[in-house]
């Protein structure tokens, strides 16, 4: 009776993930990124043409990755940005080129 | 008979002095390229690092502080807790850092017997959840040296920490992989394999070794994981597994699912982990109503976040594992009054085959990230 059960939900788990994957392949107009309490604004002028690419790449970063586990800080002191980075980066397993863009993004 | 036991002692004495000589020459061999590398990396890694940035590399202290007043089948317990993070950044490619868990656990003294109203006793529990030394050794590589975090499943490396955890109570599931430590003392070399735009492969490989230092026990095991991470769908799935090579040698395994969908405010995590002693499931939803008609700047800072998970019993469980089927679904409502100040609450109702309890939670959290020396600033 409890290995029917067991199976049931592990069918259940499986079924939910496939959905998921199907709902996640279907075609779809993306939306901007979703701004949740602590989302931080990018800093680079729009004037400045040469830095708004990084930045926005640095958003897409963050947002992408930072908001996979929590919550990113509204702001961050500049003298610690280059320590929390390399901390994240261990932790997150990002590259190097990913670390660069985020220190452009949130300490330009 | 004395010529040749002098005779054997000069031998002796030649070897030991060759021995020494050949080890002092090796670790000199092995020192100057080392020396090398470490001095190229760093400087590499300083020029790799953009020149206009005003980032500033000091040492810092961060963490958090939370208190939890949680009931559980009618027994309540007050848990506070700091968990302090130190980081002291050595140039741009060396890492150290430590996190240390002072939890305070305080219940009624008739706990076991009701009527609960005796007076709150207990004590400070102290932990060393790691104490590492990370050394950005490339651009998709860095080996970290130490005392870390058992890379296992979605939970014990990203969400355990009190401020991230959007329930406090952790999932039945927890103990496999991590238990009995949580940590590991050895090498672990991770990173990411592939960092394209339209996905990243990341992974972690260690080694354990056996310690029994006072707050540094460690069992001997080897392990790894390695996820994929599509950017544009948000969309993460990884594996997890860990051999434990002491003791009885069992095989612990884990299967994690996180997307975080971009038309909705929504974070679904969901893992599936087993061992020799059982295996079971959670699966996690969190909500934030960013579009609510009515009050949105006031509903936008609330969470909403559900848990359904699912524990069963193999070969007799135990071994931190719980020893019967049990089953669990929680509700939680947050409100976050700042980034860093977190509102929480949460109720759930445990199934068990050694009866059922409802658990409570409430409490709130607080993070912070203050430096430890003057810097550059903007």
């Amino acid at each position: 009776m409890t290995d029917q059960i067991r199976k049931g939900w592990l069918l259940a788990f499986a079924a939910s993930g496939l959905c998921l994957v199907l709902l996640v392949a279907a075609p779809g107009q993306t939306a901007p990124a979703a701004s949740g309490p602590g989302h931080v604004q990018s800093t680079a002028s729009p004037a400045n043409q040469s830095e708004a690419p990084a930045a926005n790449a640095g958003e897409t970063i963050f947002a992408a990755n930072c908001a996979r586990c929590h919550t990113p800080p509204m702001t961050l002191n500049p003298r610690v940005t280059g320590t929390i980075l390399l901390h994240m980066r261990v932790r997150a397993r990002l590259s190097r080129k990913d670390e660069k863009l985020l220190l452009q993004y949130l300490a330009p | 008979m004395t010529n040749v036991s002098v005779s054997w002692r000069k031998w002796k004495r030649k070897l030991q002095l060759i021995d020494l000589c050949s080890l002092l020459g090796m670790i000199r061999l092995l020192m100057l390229p080392l020396c090398v590398l470490v001095g190229a990396t760093v400087g590499k890694a300083q020029d790799d690092l953009p020149a206009d940035t005003t980032a500033g590399y000091v040492p810092v202290i961060s963490g958090a502080f939370a208190y939890v007043q949680n009931t559980s089948g009618g027994v309540q317990s007050l848990v506070p807790q700091i968990v302090p993070v130190l980081l002291v950044p050595m140039g741009h490619s060396l890492l150290l850092e430590s996190r240390v868990e002072f939890t305070g656990f305080f219940q009624r003294e008739n706990q076991s017997s009701g009527p609960f109203s005796g007076p709150f006793v207990g004590k400070v529990y102290k932990t060393v959840d790691y104490a590492q030394i990370d050394w950005v050794a490339a651009s998709q590589a860095t080996l970290v040296a130490g005392r870390f975090i058992l890379p296992f499943g979605l939970y014990s490396e990203r969400l355990a920490p009190v401020w991230i955890r959007n329930l406090q109570d952790m999932p039945l599931t927890y103990s496999i992989g991590t238990a009995p430590y949580g940590a590991a003392d050895g090498f672990m070399l991770r990173g990411v394999a592939a960092s394209l735009p339209s996905a990243s492969i990341q992974y972690s490989a260690f080694m354990s070794a056996h310690d029994s230092t006072n707050q540094l026990q460690a069992n001997r095991a080897v392990g790894g994981d390695t996820s994929i991470f599509v950017p544009s769908k948000r969309v993460e799935a990884g594996l997890s597994y860990q051999r434990t090579l002491e003791g009885y040698q069992i095989n612990n395994e884990a299967a994690y699912l996180s997307w975080q969908p971009q038309r909705a405010s929504i974070d679904l995590k969901a893992e599936y982990d087993r061992n020799h002693y059982g295996d079971g499931y959670w699966i996690e939803a969190a909500h934030y109503p960013q579009q609510f008609p009515v009050a949105p700047d006031f509903f936008r800072h609330m969470q909403l976040v559900g848990r359904m998970e699912q524990f069963f019993v193999r070969n007799g469980g135990g071994h931190g594992d719980a020893s019967v089927n049990e089953k669990r679904p929680e509700v939680g409502l947050n409100f976050l009054i700042r980034d860093d100040w977190r509102l929480e609450s949460s109720y759930g109702k445990l199934f068990s085959q050694r009866g059922n309890s409802n658990t409570w939670n409430f409490g709130f959290t607080y993070r912070f990230v203050w430096p430890l020396w003057p810097g550059r600033k903007s």
